[in-house]
């Protein structure tokens, strides 16, 4: 994150933090939340400015300087619009955020279709767990294989279709 | 390479099942490690696309599904009351049914796909009726707004109310088909309309017996 000269590299810390700020403020307050990027441009700002002035003194990663600042933000916006139902907070992340949608809808596409040409091994593993969503131990049962191995078989199949996407 | 320890807690993260400390843990964890935070997003993107065009997906796998369910159905039939049915002989049914005798028929209508952890990230329960007309779930406290939302590939249809439970329309009743899958999820904002917390969506089919 240095350069040589042992400033921070500013473009190489946005460039590699803008992503996740995004991924965490979209999760926490959803994002049909249209404020979600104003949000984002703020906590980098922030990050940056702390960074560029000195404040961040290297105590932890820049990556846990960044997300604390992130997390703070993000309580501050929900407690400023949650003043009456307190109790529900910091954040509910519901999931999976019906608004939320992925944003090159070529490459959703792209997945779909992949995701078809899975062997029915896979692609079942896929239907029961996500699609139906079953628990663990659920899916486990139905298809007489152990908890761990649902695991591994959707891990095994998102590998796959990691590799499919790169033909 | 080594699997990272946290790998495993990525689905419990988005889906809302990690204890606030591992949540934050986690995503601290995230922002310190590419790899991890590369496999969340994708896997994220997985259960979107999966989410959003499952149907047509797994249709394959569906059109399966429901012929095995139709088997079912069809044994469910003879116990499904007609009019020429006596009185005498539904109330045998019923007795035969509530004293268990037959205690594995679990085909109703509509069948509610509710497993231990499909309510997701957040503190809705949702507590699905017999017939569809009505929809429950547990009520958060006072002054709380829902939006239940029905869909089908699409979102179908969707009403606000401050009460726990919602009833179907005639004309969205006369747009959904037997034994397609649908799937409802409720939302709860605060009164000046912030999310507060939101169910995750859950199946059902509508299966007409009559």
């Amino acid at each position: 994150m240095k350069k040589k000269d042992n400033s921070y590299d500013i473009e190489k810390i946005t460039a590699e933090y803008r992503p996740l700020v995004t991924f965490k403020v979209k999760k926490s307050i959803g994002a049909h939340t249209p404020e979600w990027e104003d949000i984002v441009n703020e906590i980098m700002l922030n990050a940056i400015e702390k960074i560029k002035s000195g404040q961040f003194k290297g105590d932890s990663s820049v990556g846990t300087f960044i997300y604390t600042i992130t997390r703070r933000r993000i309580v501050d916006y929900i407690r400023r619009k949650k003043k009456i139902a307190v109790k529900y907070l910091p954040d509910s992340d519901p999931f999976p955020d019906p608004h939320e949608q992925i944003e090159d809808k070529e490459r959703a596409e792209l997945l779909a279709k992949k995701l078809e040409e899975l062997k029915p091994k896979y692609k079942t593993i896929l239907y029961l767990y996500y699609y139906k969503d079953l628990s663990r131990k659920e899916v486990a049962k139905r298809l007489g294989i152990s908890p761990r191995n649902v695991s591994e078989r959707v891990h095994y199949a998102q590998k796959l279709l990691r590799k499919l996407m790169k033909k | 390479m080594r699997k990272c320890r946290y790998e495993n807690l990525i689905d419990d993260y988005l889906f809302g099942r990690l204890s606030k400390e591992k949540r934050e843990e986690f995503e601290e964890h995230l922002f310190n490690c590419p790899r991890c935070f590369e496999e969340t997003k994708e896997r994220n993107e997985l259960i979107l696309v999966v989410k959003d065009k499952g149907d047509s997906i797994f249709k394959d796998i569906r059109i399966e599904e429901e012929a095995k369910s139709r088997v079912s159905e069809k044994i469910f039939g003879f116990l499904s009351p007609k009019p020429l049915i006596s009185a005498a002989t539904t109330a045998a049914l019923v007795l035969i049914i509530v004293f268990g005798i037959i205690p594995n028929v679990t085909h109703k209508t509509p069948e509610f796909i509710v497993s231990d952890d499909a309510v997701r990230g957040g503190s809705i329960t949702l507590i699905s009726e017999a017939i569809p007309s009505e929809f429950k779930w547990e009520a958060l406290g006072e002054d709380i707004v829902y939006k239940v939302f029905i869909y089908n590939d699409e979102l179908l249809w969707e009403k606000s109310t401050k009460n726990n439970y919602i009833s179907l329309p005639e004309k969205i009743k006369a747009k959904m088909t037997p034994g397609k899958s649908y799937s409802w999820q409720v939302k709860a904002f605060s009164s000046q309309g912030t999310l507060i917390s939101a169910s995750s969506k859950v199946q059902f089919t509508w299966q007409n017996i009559n």
